[in-house]
């Protein structure tokens, strides 16, 4: 039986390697077509892609609204800027950053949008396609709370686990500034939690 | 104690969901700007720059040929433009709300320039180098020329296409943006 197990577990993960470097080698391939204008290649990169990148950017604004905008821009922007693309990161990170741009865009607009954006983002109910499930609802809804620039650095290295030094690039900010930013969410968050009588 | 607990939210942190489905389907917006044909409208933006620059000329050559005894001063290329009142003659004046709505619209289009695709751009940017340079050209000759209403018309009429083109990058760059839920 135990045999069997291993055996079994060894099979699965063997199929798992060959299943992402099967979906690595398809990629590569996606890319290199969607470079040669192949807009068919690139609605499927959207597909293997759009949930990270728009989840990135409703946590980033917290507005779904200003979500699919900004993953709509960034995409646009992907295409605009493909032959750009020579895989020195993987291609999710590249379009993380081309995101966060679009993001941080948005926000640079005008005081005025800004100003607007937060408020819906106050009046916004919680986007029902958000999977956190209690404990983790509050985190997120905590998250949604935080000062600009705490967020945006907490989204990056605290949910999506880039180090100080990507966030900082991303963002533009030096990487003290980074870490100075996540020291404060986390101060921000375990208040803020508290105060509504969650146990962190 | 703080601590301890930072450092349980930064492991529920990571428990965060980061793929989240949108609540509608993006990709026919997204196919409806990348699959738009190339826009090459800023060519007759382009040539008509050039006519503008050729037109210069010509007139630079008719008052080197009327002037050609006198020291001729060559006009420097400044990419920001200063607005010489004196530059405009007597007939016309250009505010500060001018001033101020240009550099808005340069500081909004510069912004915007990054949307545009690698050609668009570059054709943006070599219209306004010629604008730029038409308009520093003329100005040098209405030092010497003020009360010289065929050069001011066209100084004036260089900066409205250079305020054309800036809306136009503007336009173009804000339509995938838009929204049908406002």
């Amino acid at each position: 039986m135990a045999a069997l197990l291993t055996a079994e577990t060894s099979d699965y993960s063997g199929q798992m390697v060959s299943a992402i470097n099967q979906a690595k080698v398809d990629e590569a391939g996606l890319i290199a077509r969607a470079k040669r204008s192949d807009s068919q290649a690139f609605e499927q990169l959207y597909r293997m892609h759009i949930d990270r990148v728009y989840g990135l950017c409703l946590r980033m604004t917290g507005n779904t609204h200003e979500a699919e905008d900004c993953a709509q821009e960034a995409f646009i922007q992907a295409w605009n800027k493909l032959d750009r693309f020579r895989g020195a990161s993987a291609f999710g990170t590249w379009l993380h950053r081309i995101a966060v741009n679009a993001v941080l865009g948005r926000f640079r607009k005008s005081k005025r949008e800004r100003d607007r954006i937060q408020v819906v983002a106050q009046d916004a109910p919680v986007p029902a396609s958000i999977n956190d499930s209690g404990d983790l609802r509050d985190l997120s809804d905590a998250v949604d709370k935080l000062p600009e620039g705490a967020r945006q650095v907490f989204v990056l290295h605290a949910v999506y686990g880039y180090s100080h030094e990507e966030a900082g690039k991303m963002l533009g900010i030096a990487t003290g500034t980074s870490k100075a930013q996540l020291h404060r969410a986390r101060r921000l968050l375990v208040q803020q939690l508290e105060n509504e009588g969650y146990e962190v | 104690m703080n601590d301890d607990r930072e450092d349980k939210l930064m492991v529920k942190a990571r428990q965060l969901s980061t793929s989240i489905s949108p609540q509608r389907d993006l990709w026919p917006g997204i196919a409806e700007a990348i699959d738009r044909p190339v826009n090459r409208s800023w060519m007759p933006m382009f040539a008509q720059a050039a006519a503008v620059v050729l037109l210069v000329a010509a007139s630079s050559g008719i008052t080197w040929y009327a002037v050609k005894d006198n020291q001729i001063v060559v006009a420097e290329y400044r990419p920001e433009l200063m607005f010489e009142q004196a530059s405009f003659g007597s007939r016309y004046t250009l505010g500060s709300g001018f001033q101020e709505a240009r550099d808005m619209l340069m500081a909004d289009m510069n912004a915007d320039l990054d949307q545009l695709a690698p050609e668009e751009r570059e054709d943006v940017e070599k219209s306004l180098a010629v604008m730029h340079g038409v308009i520093v050209e003329i100005n040098a000759e209405l030092v010497k020329d003020p009360e010289n209403l065929y050069l001011q018309e066209m100084l004036l009429k260089t900066y409205r296409d250079e305020l054309a083109l800036m809306r136009k990058v503007g336009g173009v760059t804000k339509n995938v943006m838009l929204r049908n839920d406002i």
